[in-house]
């Protein structure tokens, strides 16, 4: 056990840890050049092209410091976004230590300090890595001061590398077997084995990742999941190299799966415990909780005919992504579709492209939405998610709203356009202090509503790049919530239909009107597109009448040219959708989620 | 009989016209003795392979490029060629397109004299400023001798092109065009709207702003003025862009738009007959080589099954002012276009786009402003 290192990278999105982890990997000798492929833990084509690590893969790196041992590094990768912070949490408790990296140009930022808190919570060890110094605007001096100043961590451990050249990995490496310590546990107590991912195999089933905490297990034994309460006999227990790699068992310290006969992935929960179904531990481990969805959007085919297509696509994803949720829905406008519940944006949008993507799926999103929850006249209480389940604001006594707290790090001079921004955004008890210099942390809590819309591509633009965003559930709270509906020829398109707070809801109403205009091709009639709550008008336009569509010149030799053109122009048609007698875009829905750039 | 014709295409240009995306050759005049032995050849193949489905040709039409860039005396030993080899019907359409400045009078009399009863004249404009725009490389001056010229070789029927919606233009100036347009008394008028196709000099300079065409309602409003004054002066609008004196409706066209039958020589040029349409390379040194060889030149065969012919001949019919006759695709695909388009017939009925008149399906005069919709429901 004393020759295991179980380590994070955590990160700001962008700061290079995959790259760093790629390197890792290659120096260790765990892949051939020929094999590599750049950033090797990020499978999905997603992943490849944002940057981002949306599932966390674990690799076993098995290498010999300059003491001469060998040692297993249990590098456990984990996804670096604000949607999935309590998957980074089970990531972290898998580990003794980890590697804070930060990138020598941008400095600290309000993910590296969220992460850091994570990491701390955790009684992590931390090794601070100053990234990215070939850079020719990094400051590695001027970062490292930050690090031992302002986040208090110590100077003497701090690393600095550039993962794109490798220079200094190797370094990295041997800090990791000299600072970080080894795990601690007892093999002969009973198995407490932390469930901290699970991935989905099409032969094997669900693949389930988890640390050992305390005992041994072997294939063949009867396992206990104490939250989900379900059993299983073990079918295989290994360790993750580039492949998988089966072992006999797995004992206190290690990393490894388990595969188990789980038929769905959403049948394991990150955080659960493993424990043996004869012997079991006396308690589960701490920190677990239930995902939680908190964004919710219909998801609608195109074309109607691929709503089975959908169906299986969304099945086949759930195997892979136990946090997305989804249950039928139904629309006048759209017809058969589902409504998906999502961690977060990033969530919802991953799984959009996956879907279009890697199942080819065309497909129409409705306005996202929270969860809401409503107190009516006679007591009762639900809650509601979807516009098309608002109750007659007649029925209703309450409604409230989740709230979160957002933490933004920013440069100084950005807080005046953020601090407006979070006021636009009905932000409350706004706070904010410095813990650097010339760096302000500025938390407030802001509805969720208003954070899904566009919020975190506001942040950006107006601090050009520089806020960083990390934020937290705390609370419902009361809110003046209407249903804006959107009526195209006076007629309602349902799936268009949005809750937003009264307060917003004019400037909301004239916002999708304006969107619908610029995407909605005119037509051979004028169209009408109105805002409305209840009866109320609250905003309209027009998309005038086409007036002029026509080929000047067609001869013998363009016959088959220009007759092309013209199916090109039925079958863009075809894909759109008809409400009453007018055709609207893929691109029209689309457009009213998206922020006014 | 139903007519077919013959379509002889020449690639060859002066300068390639900065709006133009046909295929053409700039310069390159030293193909064209290959490329005038490469059709003869080419010819004399068709004649021999395609005998049994030849009927005598109704019309011959030798298009461009810009023919006249051959001598005369070429143009008109191709078209004897095309009457050896092919038998012509009596009263046959026989025309050719010619560009002001590239024929002189006793050009235009040895093509009368071959056999040409048709001109089709390069016109495009009559304000010099918007032909300098425009890349042609003549003048208004040019453009008016060559049809006083015409005249005086026996040339009776005679067309002009004219192009409007150009940058810069206001509706007056296009009135004035079309005015001194018809005191030139021309039996047919070719009005095409400047289109501005992707790839082309014109459409470079739309992206960047460097081009001012005027907007839509002026567009509408010359397009009425041009049926207005058009009317007045006796000629029909009979298709989209083409308008004649009673009796002189451009007979080899209209066959196109019957979606009737017709062989095409020449680099790029498409041929249709047995239910096929044939399209040749259009390249013209490769065509040269290919028939040299004894190859192929039919780069592409389509053939559509009946109902997509029948699409096709529907919306290519639309084209035309009295539209498509319902007894003749009943009797030609065994298909019955109100139950075929049913629903969607009816509500382009209804929305004032098409209409059935004396057993014919025609556009309205809505319809035709938006042709590309009705068309593109009914393709």
């Amino acid at each position: 056990m004393k020759n295991i290192r179980n380590f994070s990278v955590i990160a700001h999105i962008d700061h290079g840890k995959s790259t760093l982890s790629d390197r890792m990997i290659q120096l260790c000798g765990g892949v051939t050049d020929r094999e590599f492929k750049d950033q090797l833990l990020d499978n999905m084509d997603i992943e490849r092209e944002r940057g981002i690590t949306i599932k966390s893969q674990t690799i076993c790196l098995p290498f010999t410091a300059a003491d001469g041992q060998e040692y297993a590094l249990n590098l456990v990768d984990t996804p670096g976004h604000v949607d999935f912070s309590y998957e980074v949490s089970r990531a972290l408790a898998a580990c003794e230590g980890a590697l804070l990296l930060i990138d020598a140009a941008q400095g600290v930022e309000a993910q590296t300090l969220a992460n850091l808190y994570l990491a701390m919570e955790n009684d992590l060890e931390i090794i601070p890595v100053i990234n990215k110094i070939d850079l020719p605007a990094a400051e590695p001096d001027k970062v490292a001061e930050e690090i031992e100043e302002d986040l208090g961590l110590d100077g003497e451990v701090i690393r600095k590398c550039s993962a794109k050249t490798g220079v200094g990995v190797q370094e990295i490496l041997e800090t990791i077997v000299t600072h970080l310590p080894p795990p601690e546990g007892d093999p002969d107590k009973p198995l407490e084995a932390l469930i901290f991912d699970a991935s989905y195999d099409p032969y094997r089933g669900t693949v389930i990742s988890v640390r050992i905490i305390n005992g041994t297990l072997k294939p063949g034994e009867q396992i206990l999941f104490m939250h989900n309460k379900t059993e299983y006999r073990v079918e295989e227990v290994g360790q993750f190299y580039l492949t998988r790699t089966p072992q006999k068992s797995l004992s206190a310290g290690q990393v490894g799966y388990i595969i188990a006969g789980v038929k769905n992935v959403a049948d394991t929960k990150p955080g659960d415990t493993i424990t043996h179904k004869d012997a079991p531990c006396p308690a589960p481990l701490p920190g677990f909780q239930e995902v939680q969805q908190v964004v919710f959007s219909s998801i609608y085919p195109i074309s109607t005919d691929e709503y089975e297509d959908l169906a299986t696509a969304l099945e086949k994803l759930k195997l892979n992504d136990a946090a997305l949720t989804f249950q039928k829905d139904t629309s006048a406008a759209l017809g058969f579709g589902f409504r998906c519940g999502f961690l977060g944006l990033l969530h919802l949008e991953v799984v959009q492209e996956r879907l279009e993507r890697e199942f080819d799926i065309p497909l129409i999103l409705t306005v996202p939405s929270v969860r809401y929850q409503i107190t009516l006249q006679d007591d009762t209480e639900l809650t509601v998610e979807n516009p098309s389940h608002f109750p007659d604001p007649g029925a209703i006594a309450r409604i409230e709203e989740p709230f979160i707290k957002a933490t933004i790090l920013i440069p100084e001079r950005y807080m005046g356009v953020v601090m407006t921004l979070c006021m636009e955004r009905r932000g409350e008890n706004t706070n904010y202090h410095y813990p650097m210099p010339g760096r302000i942390e500025f938390t407030c809590e802001l509805p969720l509503a208003e954070v899904i819309y566009d919020f975190y591509d506001k942040l950006k633009s107006v601090t050009q790049g520089y806020g960083s965003f990390d934020y937290e559930l705390i609370d419902y709270r009361p809110s003046d919530l209407v249903k804006l509906d959107i009526l195209v020829n006076s007629e309602k398109v349902d799936a268009l239909s949005q809750l937003t707070h009264r307060d917003r809801s004019r400037e909301r109403g004239l916002k999708a009107c304006e969107s619908l205009k610029e995407e909605i091709p005119r037509q051979m009639f004028k169209i009408a597109i109105q805002a409305a709550i209840g009866g109320n008008i609250v905003a309209r336009t027009n998309v005038a009448a086409l007036r002029k569509d026509v080929t000047a010149k067609c001869y013998g030799g363009d016959i088959s040219r220009k007759r092309k053109l013209l199916e090109k122009q039925k079958a863009g048609k075809k894909r759109m959708k008809t409400v009453g007698n007018v055709e609207i875009p893929q691109s029209a829905f689309l457009s009213v989620l998206k922020s006014e750039q | 009989m139903s007519d077919f014709g013959l379509y002889l295409h020449i690639p060859f240009c002066l300068k390639k016209c900065p709006y133009c995306s046909f295929y053409s050759l700039e310069g390159r005049m030293d193909l064209v003795e290959r490329y005038v032995q490469a059709i003869n050849t080419q010819l004399r193949f068709c004649a021999e392979a395609y005998r049994n489905h030849l009927r005598p040709m109704t019309s011959i039409f030798f298009g461009g490029g810009t023919p006249t860039l051959l001598p005369a005396a070429a143009l008109s030993r191709l078209l004897s060629k095309c009457l050896e080899r092919f038998s012509c019907a009596d009263e046959a359409e026989i025309s050719i397109e010619v560009n002001p400045a590239t024929v002189d009078r006793s050009d235009l009399a040895v093509l009368r004299q071959a056999g040409f009863n048709r001109l089709s004249i390069g016109v495009q404009s009559l304000q010099d400023a918007e032909l300098r725009q425009l890349g042609r490389p003549h003048t208004v001056a040019d453009a008016v001798d060559t049809v006083r010229w015409a005249r005086t070789a026996g040339f009776e029927n005679i067309n002009l092109d004219l192009m409007y919606g150009l940058s810069g233009q206001g509706i007056q100036t296009w009135k004035t065009t079309l005015e001194h347009a018809l005191e030139l008394q021309p039996t047919h008028l070719s009005i095409y709207e400047l289109t501005i196709e992707a790839g082309t000099p014109f459409a470079r300079m739309e992206e960047q702003g460097t081009l001012f065409l005027p907007d839509e309602d002026t567009v509408l409003l010359m397009l009425e003025e041009t049926q207005q004054l058009l009317m007045q002066a006796g000629l029909q609008r009979y298709e989209i862009s083409n308008y004649a004196q009673p009796g002189y409706q451009c007979r080899h066209n209209i066959n196109y738009w019957q979606n009737g039958e017709y062989l095409g020589l020449g680099a790029g040029a498409v041929a249709f007959f047995n239910k096929t349409r044939f399209t040749a390379i259009a390249n013209a040194e490769q065509f040269c080589a290919r028939l040299e060889k004894g190859q192929e030149v039919w780069m592409e065969k389509e053939k559509l099954d009946r109902e997509a012919a029948f699409r096709e001949t529907v919306i290519m019919g639309l084209r035309m002012t009295a539209g498509v006759s319902l007894a003749a695709l009943t009797d030609h695909f065994d298909l019955n276009a109100e139950s075929y388009y049913s629903d969607t017939l009816h509500r382009l009925i209804r929305q004032g786009m098409v209409r059935i008149v004396q057993g014919r399906l025609q556009l309205t005069a809505q319809g035709f402003l938006l042709a590309n919709t009705v068309m593109a429901e009914l393709v």
